[in-house]
């Protein structure tokens, strides 16, 4: 389905000048550095996979999405999407896929989006029957009914990129990738965004490749995590693996008066939180230190949790505790 | 063909939105139409003499078709190629199964029913003024002007798109642009007709394809030109630029991919 | 020192496109050529036109120029940036700023590479000095004065229009408007008849500003026509001034 193999990309980039006369010399400064945008990459996904491509910005999620939707061509290495090379962008390719940038957008902009759908049945080619179908089902998930009218200036950022997705899945892609969907929505509208990711890939089986910085897109869509740093691939598997081998301990938290737990924690470990205290434990140790607890504060306020995401992800990009490669 | 079933909607879509920018289409049709100003040197011109065998009357009807010439071929490709291609605003389109210049074609055929709303009533107010300078040519005249007129158009898009691709690999492309716009101005027939040019100035400038796209059919409508010789040299332009164009394109493709935006 | 501050950063920001700093550098010597051709072909067969020899229509297009190139280099980039700001509601950022947002929108970007109109239009005016008598210091300081009235007309004019951006979709076109309205500026005043005279001297006085500083350099202008360029420079300031308030109280009102 889709197969990358050493995938690497390079950019040089014009150095400007620094210092006195910079100016003057940039008009014929040619030095010039090399950017690994993406280095030595390889990973496989069957059809039907859901897939978050997770890294800290200009770790290169964006440049291998491109690479692997045909608008970046590889510096060194194989990729193989649906049987094709993407970059050779074959319309035959083109018609089974998808790109959403939530940063750019293929709407017209001073049109309703009833127009850029139109306008995209006819470049794909679709049937009219099966445009009409698929357009009425997307109207239905996303709720688009009255913002079909309006003017795609006049619609909000949310709303803009509900319509967005709506004129990129019209053809029923047999891929998605989606770069970024939920930036600078609000959490009503990226809970509905994801919501609507998961539905497409449950009733169109579509396989989706998603980057995001945010941890709620990759926790609510992707059970498989691919963690990109530096441009090299840090981590390939389930999220759940990440978490057990970068954060295998469990956080004993206990809300409560600052003065009244400092005394009896501070000695098994604890240390202070903003409402409370936390001690971070191996899970061997998760009932012993329960215990400890609850016999000196019988009636404590006690939850054990797992490492936060973000916390694991923090550690994942220090590259700390062995992380898997 | 893909294209072929597609161009109805495309058309449709298209006219939509320059229906949405009516308003400033209006400004800028007049704005392009102000050059007409001109017409009052060349009357100074013609009273004191200065233009040997030229009325001012036919100075009034060149002028005139020009103005009209200009309007029916205006392209804007080159500004729009040039910003898609700096912002990123090309990788979309490029994800489409069809070639992004069609739908940039049908934009720009969708605007050709405002030139002629904004110069039916432009030639009306001429009519008015100087009388001399609107004359209806014959059928036969009109025919040539059309696929004068249709040539006229595709070598012009063809140099856009040529100017356009420089943007892959330029950050201010066009600056170039403005540099073919100058060699247009003085070599196209636009500021001085090519009967009033030096002989060796005409024949040099007969052949170059900034006649191609103004003065030939200029010169056609007002039966100033041998309308087999003209058409043909359009044509070659036409082919000669479609493919410089195409290879660009490619060339442009291979770039974009390499760096991105 | 503001103003200096801004200079410096517009600069900064026209030097980074090198390559075509130079492409642009010799377009813009096409452009003066084309603009100063036309007046030396029409003049190859009649020593004067409607009442203006060749050297006083070479002194027009030589202020022609010179307005030209402040156009280039000041008004297009500046009113370039406020139009695609405006839309996409970044003059938030300007009009939050502690500094008088028509100067800023004004100033903050030069396109020096522009300037060669104006290099070319002092060459102009040189050429075009030499077949005439020397002017004194009267009037060449008339002049001088006069043409500083209509640079100033021009950009009251070039503002007020770029200001109805605020009230309409998409307005790139006006640059195209302004242009053409310009170009009426090329030629001497004695060519444009009637109303279309009226026209280009009083409502947009294109022509009064690239043909007074001529007559004033032959000593030609008299206390009326001088008057009256003064009175259009005063009105189109106060008036772009006005605009500029309305039009910033209505997107602020607007609510991006």
């Amino acid at each position: 389905m889709i197969e990358v193999e050493g995938l690497s990309k390079s950019y040089r980039v014009p150095l400007r000048p620094e210092g006195r006369f910079a100016l003057v010399r940039s008009l014929w400064s040619r030095e010039a550095r090399e950017v690994r945008a993406v280095e030595d990459i390889s990973f496989r996904v069957a059809q039907g996979e859901r897939v978050g491509f997770l890294g800290p910005n200009g770790a290169g999620k964006t440049t291998t999405l491109k690479m692997l939707a045909g608008l970046l061509e590889p510096s060194a290495g194989r990729v193989r999407v649906l049987g094709h090379r993407p970059q050779d962008r074959d319309p035959r390719y083109l018609s089974q896929i998808t790109l959403v940038m939530g940063q750019k957008q293929q709407l017209l902009w001073d049109l309703p989006p009833r127009d850029t759908f139109a306008l995209n049945v006819a470049m794909y080619d679709l049937p009219r029957a099966q445009a009409r179908d698929t357009l009425d089902e997307l109207v239905e998930m996303l709720q688009l009914a009255p913002l079909l009218q309006r003017p795609v200036r006049n619609l909000s950022l949310g709303e803009r990129m509900k319509c967005e997705l709506a004129a990129a899945l019209l053809h029923r892609p047999r891929v998605l990738f989606l770069d970024e969907p939920t930036i600078g929505l609000d959490v009503e509208m990226q809970a509905q965004v994801r919501t609507f990711i998961r539905g497409i890939n449950a009733r169109f089986g579509a396989t989706v490749l998603l980057t995001s910085h945010a941890m709620a897109d990759i926790a609510a869509l992707t059970p498989r995590l691919l963690l990109i740093d530096g441009g090299r691939l840090r981590f390939d598997g389930p999220m759940a693996e990440l978490t057990r081998s970068l954060a295998p301990e469990r956080q004993v938290r206990v809300r409560g008066e600052r003065a009244a737990l400092l005394p009896v924690l501070a000695p098994l470990g604890f240390v202070e939180e903003p409402d409370g205290m936390r001690a971070d434990v191996p899970v061997a140790r998760v009932n012993e230190l329960l215990g400890a607890v609850l016999a000196r504060m019988p009636g404590a306020d006690v939850r054990v949790e797992d490492v936060p995401l973000e916390e694991v992800l923090r550690r994942a990009f220090r590259g700390e505790a062995g992380a898997p490669a | 063909m893909r294209v072929l079933r597609a161009w109805p909607v495309l058309l449709r879509v298209a006219w939509a939105e320059m229906f949405a920018y009516r308003a400033e289409m209006v400004v800028w049709i007049l704005g392009t139409s102000l050059p007409l100003v001109m017409l009052a040197l060349w009357d100074a011109a013609a009273e004191s003499g200065a233009l040997a065998g030229f009325t001012a009357g036919e100075v009034a009807r060149y002028f005139t078709a020009v103005l009209v010439v200009r309007q029916l071929t205006a392209i804007w490709l080159a500004w729009e190629f040039d910003h898609d291609v700096r912002t990123g605003a090309l990788s979309p389109q490029l994800l489409r199964p069809m070639h992004p210049l069609w739908w940039r074609a049908a934009e720009t055929l969708a605007a050709v029913p405002w030139r002629v709303v904004v110069l039916v009533p432009l030639l009306g107010a001429l009519g008015a003024w100087r009388p001399e300078a609107v004359a209806p040519p014959d059928v036969a005249t009109c025919g040539v002007f059309a696929l004068s007129l249709a040539l006229a158009w595709l070598v012009g898009w063809c140099v856009q798109v040529c100017f356009g691709c420089l943007a892959f690999w330029f950050e201010q492309a066009l600056g170039a642009w403005q540099a073919w716009f100058f060699a247009w101005g003085l070599l196209s027939g636009y500021l001085v007709p090519l009967a009033l040019m030096p002989p060796s100035l005409r024949d040099v400038a007969a052949w170059l394809p900034f006649y191609a796209t103004l003065g030939a059919p200029v010169d056609l409508l007002l039966g100033h030109a041998d309308p087999w010789g003209t058409l043909a040299r359009q044509g070659a332009w036409a082919i000669v630029l479609a493919a410089v164009a195409s290879a660009a394109w490619r060339a442009g493709m291979r770039r974009y991919g390499a760096v991105g935006a | 020192m503001a103003i200096l501050g801004l200079v410096r950063t517009a600069l900064a920001g026209a030097v980074q496109y090198r390559a075509s700093f130079l492409l642009d550098a010799t377009t813009g010597l096409g452009g003066a050529l084309a603009v100063v051709l036309p007046i030396a072909f029409v003049y190859g067969r009649a020593p004067s036109i409607a009442g203006w020899t060749r050297p006083e229509a070479l002194l027009v297009t030589g202020f022609f120029l010179l307005l030209q190139g402040f156009v280039g280099v000041v008004l297009e980039p500046n009113f370039a940036a406020l139009v695609d700001a405006i839309r996409r509601g970044t003059l938030d950022f300007v009009l939050l700023k502690p500094a008088d947002s028509q100067l800023v929108v004004s100033l903050q970007r030069l396109s020096p590479q522009r300037a060669w109109d104006g290099l070319a239009g002092v060459a102009v005016l040189a050429v075009a000095l030499r077949d005439l008598p020397a002017p004194g210091p009267r009037e060449a300081a008339a002049a001088a004065g006069l043409f500083a009235a209509g640079v100033l007309a021009t950009y009251g004019l070039y503002l007020a229009v770029v200001c109805t951006s605020f009230w309409f979709v998409r307005v790139d076109n006006l640059r195209f408007l302004l242009a053409g309205v310009l170009d009426a500026g090329r030629w001497p005043m004695g060519v444009y008849r009637g109303w279309v005279r009226t026209l280009l001297t009083v409502v947009v006085p294109v022509v009064l500003v690239t043909s007074t500083p001529a007559l004033a350099l032959r000593g030609r202008v008299g206390p009326a026509l001088a008057a009256q360029s003064l009175a259009v420079a005063v009105a189109m300031l106060l008036g772009s001034r006005w605009v500029w308030r309305v039009a910033v109280r209505r997107y602020g009102s607007a609510g991006g």
